[in-house]
């Protein structure tokens, strides 16, 4: 693992702050939003604002991917993917360093809508389920990290912005992020099934409601990004395109 | 110093690639051989750069071969033989110059220290400036900061002293001779004439997709700094022409032969005596001139 690659590409992020503040404050709004005037109500083995807590939390994991689509996308516009191939770099590694910074900058945004969620909502959890809770989101970034590195790649630059709002769109709706899987119409259901994000929820939420992973959605979810990872990795081998 | 690799450093066979109905590279072989200077000279369009991706491996050849150190060209790379330069972009604007050199040296197993790179390609100065804040000059330096930090035995440079003014121009090749002083292989592309002359040892004039002549500055020079005669001469025997001495070439335009001559003295001494050719006139051309002549497709009428 090449640790300088990270470290200068959180350096880059941190330099660029937009981006930043709309994967941390989007979900951190929406959650005092839509969380507070319910927070007492149960759903559930759960309260409604811890099921909207985790739901914010892989919001936040989801807009990394944004992070990382967007940051590729200017890296292809910039000529940087033709440098990177004169140099040693594997492109295994590269995708490694992606996801890996994926799952950096998802953390701040994870410490705050869980951070929200502990003392303005009063979302009291046991100790075990806050950890179970917090490593399932965590770990639901990863499809979205890949996702974000392939769209990253087929995206031109331009039109970059409309497929990332388009797909994060159509992932939290289909994900149950905004509306629950169990209101949603019969044929919603049936697709939910096929995104990512239904299964990155069923991760992050199955703690709450069982106190335990789900280790068949924790399956489905690494199989996404493996399967998202790989064809992230043939994207980089092919795009040699000219800045 | 280490060892330098030997054998041929590059070594083109048959090299094709077309782009729809245009043939940007048609069947160029080229040889290089350890510690040689080798400018690729051309006019925009020549096929300099299409070359230049094939022979690193970024763009996949139509027909023929491109190796580097007798081996394909992404293992010498992954192998950190090669420093490459390319003509435009391959920087990060967010990170300093300092940091987007310290992130080239970690891609290769066995790097020079990042300090003595900056201090050797002139960047020192601006190490902790951001590299998007810099002018083009300064830019251009720090790519060839990337292209030495793993200490390579062929070095690549594609145009580069496109964008600099003349004073960052001399620096630049100032540099770039200390690090040739070293027994590295350069190849640079260049579209300037002069630029060739003063920092290779050996030229590659290409035109139009192929190479139309290779050798040392002074006789690419010779090529296409000579005189130009001119004459009329009816029904002239070309072939017979061209075999008078100090001709390269004979044209004909209707009544009028054209003979493009690297000793114009003795080729009309022989004209002048041989044959009935009337209305002489001698014309030299200016080195640029020539060389734009001799990059320039000629339209046979």
């Amino acid at each position: 693992m090449n640790l300088t690659y990270l470290r200068m590409e959180v350096t880059r992020v941190l330099r660029n702050r937009r981006i930043l503040i709309f994967s941390v404050l989007l979900p951190a709004i929406l959650l005092l939003v839509i969380g507070t005037p319910n927070k007492h109500d149960t759903y559930h083995n759960t309260t409604v604002a811890a099921y909207i807590m985790v739901s914010m939390g892989i919001f936040g994991a989801m807009s990394s991917a944004t992070g990382t689509a967007g940051s590729i996308a200017v890296e292809r516009g910039v000529g940087w993917n033709r440098q990177l191939r004169l140099t040693p770099l594997n492109p295994l590694r590269y995708v490694i360093s992606k996801v890996l910074l994926s799952l950096v900058l998802v953390l701040p945004s994870l410490i705050v809508v869980y951070g929200l969620g502990a003392t303005v909502l009063g979302v009291r959890l046991s100790a075990a389920t806050w950890v179970l809770v917090f490593i399932g989101s965590w770990l639901s970034a990863l499809p979205f990290a890949a996702l974000g590195l392939i769209i990253g790649y087929i995206a031109k630059p331009d039109s970059i912005q409309q497929v990332n709002g388009l797909l994060f769109f159509l992932l939290a709706l289909l994900g149950g992020l905004w509306l629950p899987y169990d209101q949603m119409p019969h044929f919603m259901q049936i697709v939910a099934k096929y995104t990512p994000s239904y299964w990155a929820a069923d991760v992050a939420r199955a703690p709450l409601e069982h106190g335990s992973l789900n280790f068949n959605a924790v399956l489905v979810l690494l199989g996404w990004a493996i399967v998202l990872g790989f064809i992230g990795i043939r994207r980089f081998q092919a795009d040699t395109a000219r800045a | 110093m280490t060892n330098r690799a030997t054998g041929p450093a590059v070594d083109l066979t048959g090299l094709t690639k077309r782009f729809g109905e245009l043939t940007a590279v048609n069947q160029v072989d080229l040889r290089i051989a350890a510690g040689e200077v080798v400018a690729l000279l051309g006019p925009n369009g020549a096929g300099k750069s299409t070359t230049i991706d094939m022979m690193l491996g970024l763009t996949k050849p139509d027909a023929g071969r491109a190796s580097i150190y007798n081996r394909q060209p992404n293992e010498a790379i992954i192998d950190g033989k090669v420093g490459a330069m390319l003509q435009s972009g391959g920087l990060l604007p967010d990170l300093t110059t300092n940091e987007i050199v310290t992130l080239a040296a970690s891609l290769y197993r066995k790097h020079r220290p990042v300090p003595e790179v900056l201090e050797r390609a002139g960047v020192a100065e601006f190490a902790k400036q951001r590299v998007g804040r810099l002018s083009g000059g300064q830019q251009q330096r720090v790519r060839f900061a990337m292209a030495l930090v793993n200490d390579p035995d062929l070095i690549v440079l594609d145009e580069p002293t496109t964008g600099l003014d003349v004073e960052a121009r001399r620096a630049f090749w100032v540099a770039m001779r200390e690090e040739t002083a070293q027994g590295r292989t350069v190849l640079f592309a260049t579209h300037y004439l002069e630029e060739a002359d003063a920092y290779a040892d050996r030229i590659v004039l290409m035109r139009t997709g192929q190479i139309v002549a290779d050798g040392s500055p002074s006789h690419i020079k010779s090529l296409v700094s000579g005189r130009t005669i001119r004459a009329t001469l009816p029904s002239a025997d070309v072939n017979v022409l061209a075999g008078y001495p100090g001709v390269d070439s004979v044209e004909t335009r209707g009544d009028s032969v054209l003979l493009q001559c690297s000793d114009s003295d003795a080729a009309l001494r022989e004209l002048l005596t041989a044959t009935a050719a009337h209305d002489i006139e001698v014309v030299a051309h200016g080195l640029e001139d020539a060389f734009i002549a001799l990059t320039t497709e000629t339209s046979t009428p």
